[in-house]
């Protein structure tokens, strides 16, 4: 298998030394930009399977790069950030950024949490059973990860595609909180409500002609989310 | 008696005097007679006469050329001409110089009383006239006054001025020499302003006044004014001041809003003063005109110090979230080397180990500095920065961190330039080092590698003038004051550098001026930027 490639994104030298030599260690091939502009150019120019991106940077922050890089690529993005607040995690989420580290963080999770990306990104471990699903508009080709709602494609995210993939193979079935986080991102996530609550809002504005009163994935309060396919058709 | 008036009678002839005395008398007026135009002139100098009844032909003049001057003494005075056959038309003459009536000799008396009657009551209809018009000036007196002093504190709304302007007015318009305010704080008066007042009464006036006993605080109580016509007569501890330098008489009146007496207003004069019930109600209203402006002002003053507070509080939150960022940086690389060296997955080789250990040592320091930073600067808020000055040279303050300056301008071109006639000044050598430093380091920061950085002294006028000037992305005009806030953070630093806790500057403006000193920055954005500071000689 060829090296991945990972994108790290730090005004601070110290981190991208710290975070280059790891992961070269464990057989990734790295590319470093120290500020947002460097690495949209980086993005555009090298092959880049993740981006580990820190928010405050000078010139374009990573706010803004996530954003920018969505309006293009899915590649993965893992925000590796020294701000903490609650509301920095959903805003970059909500911006389509994958996952969301604190600084100081321990180089085991951080490592777990690259795996969690790149398993999402499309080597399925578990392939569907089956090929294909339908539902009311909503079709997905689980074999070539393409999604489209009343024949028009819509571009997913891998974590985006993963989640979906997840309720829709389950479909009919409720799946809590935890079996959604525990199942799409891994075991470590299961306290992280606001990544399901955060992702299930980007599928619904990608999918949903309302996304206010969505028809594909209905939430069931305080319990989890389903799909419900009373006319859907599964193949 | 019914009658109440005075008539004077001036005839030369006894007998007729004696008649019209009794039949006067009989009706109740109070009469004197004279035979004279003299003694009636003398007469009429002393006391007012409702009426005058005159003969027109008397010894000493003509009852004619008499009735001008009696009419200037007193213009609202009834005057009755008496004349003989011959003289009536002297008698006509009196008429149009103010006389009210003419009567013929012999008199009828019912006649006489008649007139006399006709003409009090005319007199009565001017004097009710007259006091009518009078309120009305009163009145107009008052509006204007009250309307001078409310334009006048309503200019600003800055307590001290409001006071200041309205003691103004009060002497303008009342006319006393001296006034003071008062304002209730809590469990006391506290002096507020005065006017006109010696410099030695003004050290004797307490600051403070107590709230439960004393005049003041009956002001408030009793919610109206209080006037003390003889200060000697009274034993006023509060007012203790006036009486000493020789004030007479005091009034007061609370400073009433809306039900609340919130302080009080104070006049005295140095002669006894009866002060009319026109001025007390003049100073009512102003105390009511001065308690609506100093209330607006305090309302303003609290309105604007909440307003301040919240801005500190934002900022403190930002400070926070900033300090925590920052600490959280360093902290990565320290927690994210140490952590790497753990792993059991992969064996680093020797040199890649000592490297993190580096790392681990570098952010270390990092932390420390951050953690001292933070420490200077809650010294600095607490006042409590400790300098330990000594006569210096600053020569010696460069040498002392020349190391360290050429290490952050490795990439630079440093150039130092202390002129040699600077005079030796007393300093925390350290202190003025660190700022030194710190203005170097923001230098670096702020500008491209290989560009100048600038350092140079001069003596100027009894102070040295210390200089840190570099060529690089300068600052704009509107932020020239703004950087030295403490939290303050710039934009525009070289990617790939750390960004500071927003207190370099701050730290340096309080070294400068706990040294009597000033710091400020000349700058052109995309021209670099000059930090000057200056240190006196003593």
């Amino acid at each position: 298998m060829d090296k991945k490639h990972i994108l790290i994104v730090d005004d601070d030298p110290a981190i991208l030394r710290l975070l280059s030599t790891n992961l070269k260690a464990r057989g990734y091939e790295i590319f470093t930009a120290i500020d947002g502009a460097e690495s949209l150019e980086a993005v555009q120019k090298d092959f880049i399977d993740l981006i580990i991106l820190d928010l405050m940077m000078p010139k374009i922050d990573g706010v803004e790069v996530c954003r920018r890089v969505r309006e293009w690529s899915d590649v993965p993005i893992i925000i590796l950030s020294a701000r903490g607040d609650e509301n920095d995690k959903v805003k970059c989420l909500d911006l389509g950024a994958d996952d969301y580290l604190t600084k100081p963080f321990g180089i085991a999770e951080l490592m777990a949490r690259i795996k969690t990306a790149f398993r999402h990104r499309g080597d399925p471990t578990v392939a569907p059973a089956q090929a294909t699903f339908a539902c009311d508009g909503l079709e997905i080709n689980f074999a070539k990860r393409r999604v489209t709602v009343d024949g028009k494609e819509v571009t997913l995210t891998p974590t985006e595609f993963a989640l979906l993939q997840h309720l829709a193979v389950n479909s009919d079935k409720v799946l809590t909180h935890n079996m959604l986080l525990q199942s799409v991102w891994g075991n470590e996530y299961s306290s992280e409500k606001e990544y399901l609550r955060v992702f299930v809002g980007r599928l619904r504005r990608k999918l949903e002609p309302d996304p206010k009163n969505p028809k594909y994935i209905q939430t069931i309060p305080g319990v989890g989310y389903h799909i419900a396919t009373s006319t859907a058709s599964v193949a | 008696m019914k009658n109440k008036e005075s008539i004077l009678v001036v005839d030369d002839d006894l007998d007729f005097l004696g008649i019209i005395r009794k039949i006067l008398e009989n009706k109740g007026y109070k009469t004197s007679t004279v035979p004279s135009a003299s003694e009636a002139l003398s007469l009429l100098e002393k006391q007012f006469y409702n009426a005058v009844i005159l003969d027109i032909s008397l010894p000493d003049a003509d009852g004619t050329e008499l009735l001008p001057k009696i009419l200037e003494l007193h213009p609202y005075i009834l005057a009755i001409m008496l004349t003989g056959h011959s003289s009536v038309k002297n008698a006509v003459e009196s008429l149009n110089r103010g006389a009210f009536a003419y009567l013929e000799k012999p008199l009828n008396p019912e006649n006489l009383l008649s007139v006399i009657n006709r003409g009090m009551e005319k007199q009565l209809l001017v004097f009710e006239n007259r006091q009518l018009m009078d309120e009305l000036e009163r009145h107009n007196r008052i509006t204007n006054t009250l309307l001078s002093v409310s334009q006048a504190v309503a200019q600003t709304l800055d307590l001290q001025k409001i006071i200041d302007s309205a003691l103004e007015k009060v002497a303008e318009c009342i006319g006393v020499e001296a006034s003071f305010v008062y304002l209730r704080d809590k469990d006391h008066f506290k002096l507020k302003g005065y006017h006109g007042l010696s410099t030695q009464t003004v050290k004797d006036m307490p600051e403070e006044v107590s709230n439960n006993t004393g005049i003041f605080s009956n002001l408030i109580e009793q919610s109206g004014p209080i006037i003390i016509e003889d200060l000697k007569k009274t034993n006023e501890p509060d007012l203790g001041f006036l009486n000493n330098v020789g004030y007479r008489s005091f009034a007061g009146v609370p400073l009433a809003i809306l039900g609340e007496n919130i302080g009080v207003l104070g006049i005295a004069t140095d002669f006894n003063q009866i002060f009319s019930p026109n001025n007390v109600d003049l100073l009512t209203g102003i105390g009511r005109e001065i308690a609506i402006a100093v209330r607006n002002a305090q309302l303003y003053e609290e309105a604007s110090s909440v307003k301040a507070l919240r801005e500190l509080d934002a900022m403190r939150t930002a400070f926070l979230a900033n300090v925590s960022h920052e600490l959280r940086t360093p902290l990565a690389v320290i927690k994210g080397s140490a952590n790497s060296l753990l792993q059991p997955d992969v064996i680093f080789d020797e040199q890649t180990r000592r490297d993190f250990l580096v790392s681990i040592d570098k952010d270390a320091d990092t932390l420390t500095r951050l953690v001292d930073d933070l420490l200077m600067i809650s010294r600095l808020e607490a006042n409590a920065l400790e300098v330990k000055k000594k006569p210096s040279k600053l020569i010696d303050v460069i040498s002392a961190i020349k190391d360290r300056l050429d290490n952050l301008t490795v990439k630079h071109h440093m150039h130092i330039d202390i002129a040699e006639e600077i005079p030796t000044v007393n300093i925390d050598e350290g202190r003025i080092g660190e700022v030194l430093t710190n203005l170097v380091e923001n230098a670096v920061k702020f500008s491209e590698d290989n560009t100048n950085i600038y350092i140079k002294a001069i003596n100027k006028n009894k102070e040295v003038l210390i200089s840190v000037a570099d060529e690089g992305i300068g600052i704009p005009l509107e932020l020239h004051q703004r950087i030295f806030e403490r939290f303050f953070q710039g934009d525009g630093r070289k990617a790939g550098r750390r960004k500071g806790t927003g207190l370099g500057l701050a730290i340096c403006q309080g070294i400068v001026e706990a040294h009597g000193g000033e710091i400020w920055v000349e700058s052109t954005p995309g021209k670099g930027a000059k930090f000057s500071f200056n240190i006196p000689v003593n």
